[in-house]
């Protein structure tokens, strides 16, 4: 155990001890208010448990779109010519290149 | 904390009844699963934030996803679940983690830190609440989801199983949030170090 996890260690057991003596039961009205509220609203449906990871995945599938992109880029942007001389069989066999 | 305190707690009756839309046992619920949720709540959140409205929408989420529910882990897991990852939204959401210095650190946080970074000397009852502030102005320097990482195995001592149980998420990947983030605050400490001397 290096230096900082004993000092992080020493200071979380530490933190543990603060006992937390607030009251955990609900405020007055508040499952009335709750439940009331709920009956309102429309069932989640299926799909919303991905709904969360949707912006990320569009982020994500941004970044390869751009790094598709760029690598297409890369190479329309070499030599065109080399490429047509390599491949073109009359002009291996002339030896045009 | 995912178990509950009334024992006698008829929770699939409960169910059967809520699914059928009875107001009553809604109410019943959401009065039974309150500590647990609250406590997640408080564990993972500022106290300037209110509490109540998170707590609000986190059994808003459970009721509208109710008919997702299959009943193949606890209910209170299965609720412990949305209320992590609304936690974490809500942190995201905030965004704002502006950098710790020494100066934003009260007298006695200055005190237990420097205490613990030199091993000076025993602490007082006052340090254990300096340490609590402290701790989680550290944390909340760390990304959303390092922080519950680190908040459940360190502050809740949870293991990795639980963790992955009630967040969702890999062994694996918990390990690297947890080795990331216990790097990033080693950083935060050598930080905070220079800067008090200078």
């Amino acid at each position: 155990m290096n230096q900082f996890d004993q000092q992080w260690q020493k200071l979380t057991t530490l933190a543990r001890k603060a006992a937390d003596t607030r009251d955990v039961a609900a405020p007055f009205g508040f499952a009335v208010r709750v439940a009331a509220r709920a009956a309102t609203l429309p069932a989640a449906p299926p799909w919303a448990l991905f709904e969360r990871f949707a912006f990320r995945g569009l982020m994500v599938a941004a970044v390869f779109g751009v790094g598709a992109m760029a690598l297409g880029f890369s190479s329309i942007l070499s030599e065109p010519a080399d490429d047509y001389a390599s491949t073109d069989t009359v002009a291996e066999i002339l030896d045009l290149s | 904390m995912l178990i509950m305190a009334d024992e006698t707690f008829d929770l699939a009756g409960c169910l059967d009844r809520v699914r059928l839309h009875d107001q009553a046992a809604s109410r019943a619920l959401v009065e039974h699963l309150y500590p647990m949720v609250i406590r997640i709540v408080r564990a993972r959140l500022p106290r300037r934030l209110d509490e109540e409205d998170l707590a609000q929408e986190i059994f808003l989420k459970m009721f509208t996803r109710l008919a997702q529910y299959q009943g193949v882990v606890p209910f209170s897991h299965w609720v412990s679940r949305i209320a992590v990852t609304t936690c974490i939204d809500q942190l995201r959401a905030q965004q704002r983690r502006p950098e710790l210095r020494w100066a934003d650190l009260s007298e006695t946080e200055a005190e237990v830190l420097d205490n613990v970074l030199t091993d000076a000397r025993d602490e007082t009852p006052s340090d254990v609440l300096a340490a609590h502030e402290l701790v989680h102005k550290l944390l909340n320097q760390l990304n959303p989801g390092d922080q519950t990482v680190i908040r459940m195995l360190d502050l809740e001592q949870k293991t990795i199983a639980e963790i992955s149980r009630i967040t969702g998420w890999g062994q694996s990947m918990i390990k690297v949030r947890a080795f990331r983030a216990r790097r990033k605050l080693q950083k935060l400490f050598r930080e905070l170090q220079s800067k008090e001397k200078s």
